[in-house]
């Protein structure tokens, strides 16, 4: 796949504060990308500079090979899903779709012919005639996508489009958004704060804090090969402890020397070491690796989050058997689940569970309240 | 087992006090007043029931025609100023737009007598322009003359619905009509000015209202050359032909509740379009 858009040093800051720095990015043509990151790591601003809303303060934005950055919005062969939809009020569903077609003058059986097809492709056929405002949010949702596509970009831009959905309906609209770029096969780029809905729709993810990328990568590889402590935490649940890489494929942490299946390190290099919960197995305290006490269990359908305290860490693991509170077990921890990290500047404070709750997990929700 | 006793949501009381001078106040100062109009407009000077002022009232439709001309000319032209300064307020920066405002609602503070006593010296055929320029103008007594009066009057009561109206459209608006492809003039004549016809219909509404019964501004800047609606109820009233005026005044409200319902047509039901 070809590079589409091109993001070299791009910066960018409001009142004095760097939002955007310098920024590099590729994307191909055809792929779904997402920038995914907490709120105010800058996510949505790279958002509105490559949709024309935003101008950068240094860098270059390319788009195949030619510099876009002062061409304004209506210019670009990009379009964009609004967070809120946008649509416009005074026009009903038909005309709101064929809105950016009246624009290019283009001939009324053609419209009508691509209207049809559009509401067709967002299965809100027999909705041409009804008022935007009696629609509800999916369906909006919905119409806003078929304005958007209707013009054929060659990109299409979302911002959080799901994030006033409820559950049962985002996941809904999250397959069906995978099947649209599929289909029509051109590139879409979608911004985030939800890691699940990153990680199931994309070919890319790019993983965004404090306004610089922190990792790119496929789901697979962010999910498995977190490069940094941000990153582990942000994608997933996970346990970061200190280790030393004591030589290749042996690393020491919580007091014992474990096999593991990276290597490349300096002797004796101080790590960050990643264990994901659902890689440790509960066993007979006497044949655990590490030994610790329940501190709490929680049922969560699927399976248990117990929390573990060993030697003052806090540790979750998650597992369909259920074990009592205040029991003491082993752990079991296979080489190829432990992933070792150079330390950055995320060390130490991500992925101890001594303040865990899960109201403090939600706090990330808070964005969908963001305004710009 | 016992019943518990909830007692049942009544008007309350208090809230009826609390009502009363309100209605008191519009029982005295709208609904009576109004009474004694449609009494006078129907009655002849002895009190007896009358339909001759109604009859009469032909005499004076070129008056109203005349008013009716002018005030259209004023409302247009207002509309014309007022929709770009209303829609450059609302696009200025937050903190600018405040002030702005502020500017344009400074004339008001001064009473709207005094304001068309001062275009009176200022246009005057010794007045100050004629004194700046050094020219014979005879600006004063003019349809033009009139028409200026009004608009300098009234441009704020245009300018403030419409300013409202488009400040409260989404940002994301704008910005969705731009990114489907509307250069920065079709965003204003395909989403802005759609969005905000119901301020224009307020903004037109309060400035046609005033200007059709003005009295004042046509005596002051017309020069006492021609006389329109306000005028002549005036006249009567101060002639002490009271049936006379109170029909023209009751025709004069038929009329305008009757454009106001017209207008109404235009907004949607949900956006309370007109205020007055």
């Amino acid at each position: 796949m070809a590079k589409l858009i091109e993001l070299k040093g791009l910066s960018k800051s409001f009142d004095g504060e760097k939002v955007l720095n310098a920024i590099d990015l590729y994307i191909r043509d055809g792929e779904f990308i997402t920038l995914l990151g907490p709120s105010g790591c800058g996510k949505t601003t790279m958002l509105r500079i490559i949709g024309g809303f935003e101008t950068a303060d240094e860098g270059r934005l390319l788009f195949e090979g030619t510099d876009i950055g002062h061409v304004p919005a209506y210019k670009r062969h990009i379009n964009t899903v609004f967070q809120k939809y946008a649509l416009f009020p005074h026009l009903n569903v038909y005309e709101n779709i064929a809105f950016p077609l009246r624009l290019k003058k283009v001939k009324e059986d053609d419209i009508q012919q691509r209207v049809t097809d559009m509401l067709k492709m967002v299965a809100l056929s027999g909705f041409e005639n009804k008022s935007v405002s009696t629609l509800s949010g999916g369906q909006q949702q919905r119409v806003a996508i078929a304005r958007a596509l209707i013009s054929h970009p060659r990109v299409l831009l979302l911002d959080e489009p799901l994030g006033a959905l409820d559950l049962k309906l985002r996941k809904d609209m999250q397959n069906e958004l995978k099947t649209i770029q599929k289909a029509i096969g051109i590139t879409f780029i979608y911004v985030t704060h939800d890691q699940e809905e990153a990680l199931s729709m994309s070919d890319t993810v790019v993983v965004m804090a404090d306004g610089e990328i922190q990792q790119i990568g496929t789901p697979t590889d962010i999910y498995n090969e977190p490069k940094n402590a941000f990153v582990a935490d942000f994608i997933g649940e996970s346990n970061i402890v200190d280790g030393i890489m004591l030589e290749d494929k042996k690393v020491k942490f919580s007091s014992h020397i474990f096999d593991c299946v990276d290597g490349g390190f300096a002797k004796n290099e101080a790590v960050d070491v990643v264990v994901r919960p659902e890689d440790v197995d509960v066993v007979e305290p006497s044949r655990g690796m590490l030994t610790g006490q329940v501190t709490s269990v929680t049922f969560k359908g699927v399976h248990y989050e117990i929390i573990v305290d060993i030697g003052g860490f806090k540790w979750m693991i998650q597992s369909t058997d259920y074990v009592a509170p205040d029991a003491y077990i082993g752990l079991y921890i296979e080489p190829d689940a432990i992933h070792i990290m150079k330390k950055s500047k995320y060390s130490g404070k991500f992925g101890d569970y001594s303040s865990f709750s899960d109201e403090l997990d939600r706090l990330s929700d808070a964005e969908l309240a963001e305004e710009f | 087992m016992q019943q518990l006793d909830i007692p049942k949501k009544k008007p309350s009381f208090m809230r009826t006090i609390a009502a009363a001078p309100h209605i008191v106040w519009a029982v005295m100062f709208i609904v009576l007043p109004l009474i004694v109009v449609v009494w006078y407009a129907f009655t002849d000077a002895e009190g007896h029931v009358s339909f001759e002022n109604i009859a009469g009232l032909s005499d004076y439709a070129d008056t109203f025609l005349l008013s009716l001309e002018l005030s259209v000319i004023a409302t247009f032209v207002c509309l014309l100023i007022g929709y770009p300064l209303a829609y450059m307020m609302a696009r200025a920066p937050k903190h600018r737009q405040k002030f702005l405002v502020m500017l344009l609602m400074l004339p008001m503070w001064t009473n709207l007598l005094i304001r068309t006593y001062s275009i009176m010296a200022i246009l005057d055929d010794g007045g100050f322009l004629n004194t700046l320029l050094g020219t014979d103008l005879h600006i004063i007594g003019t349809k033009g003359a009139v028409i200026f009066g009004m608009v300098y009057d009234f441009l704020p009561y245009m300018v403030l619905p419409i300013y409202t109206c488009i400040s409260k459209i989404d940002r994301h608006m704008w910005e969705a009509a731009e990114d489907l492809g509307c250069t920065p003039f079709q965003v204003i004549r395909k989403v802005i000015l759609p969005l905000s016809t119901s301020g224009v219909v307020s903004g037109v509404t309060m400035v046609l209202v005033p200007s059709i019964s003005t009295f004042y501004i046509s005596q002051k800047l017309g020069g006492g050359t021609f006389e329109l609606i306000g005028d002549t109820i005036e006249r009567q009233f101060v002639s002490g032909a009271l049936n006379t005026g109170a029909a023209i005044s009751f025709i004069m409200m038929l009329l305008i509740l009757l454009s106001l319902a017209i207008m109404n047509r235009f907004t949607d039901a949900d956006e309370g379009g007109v205020i007055v």
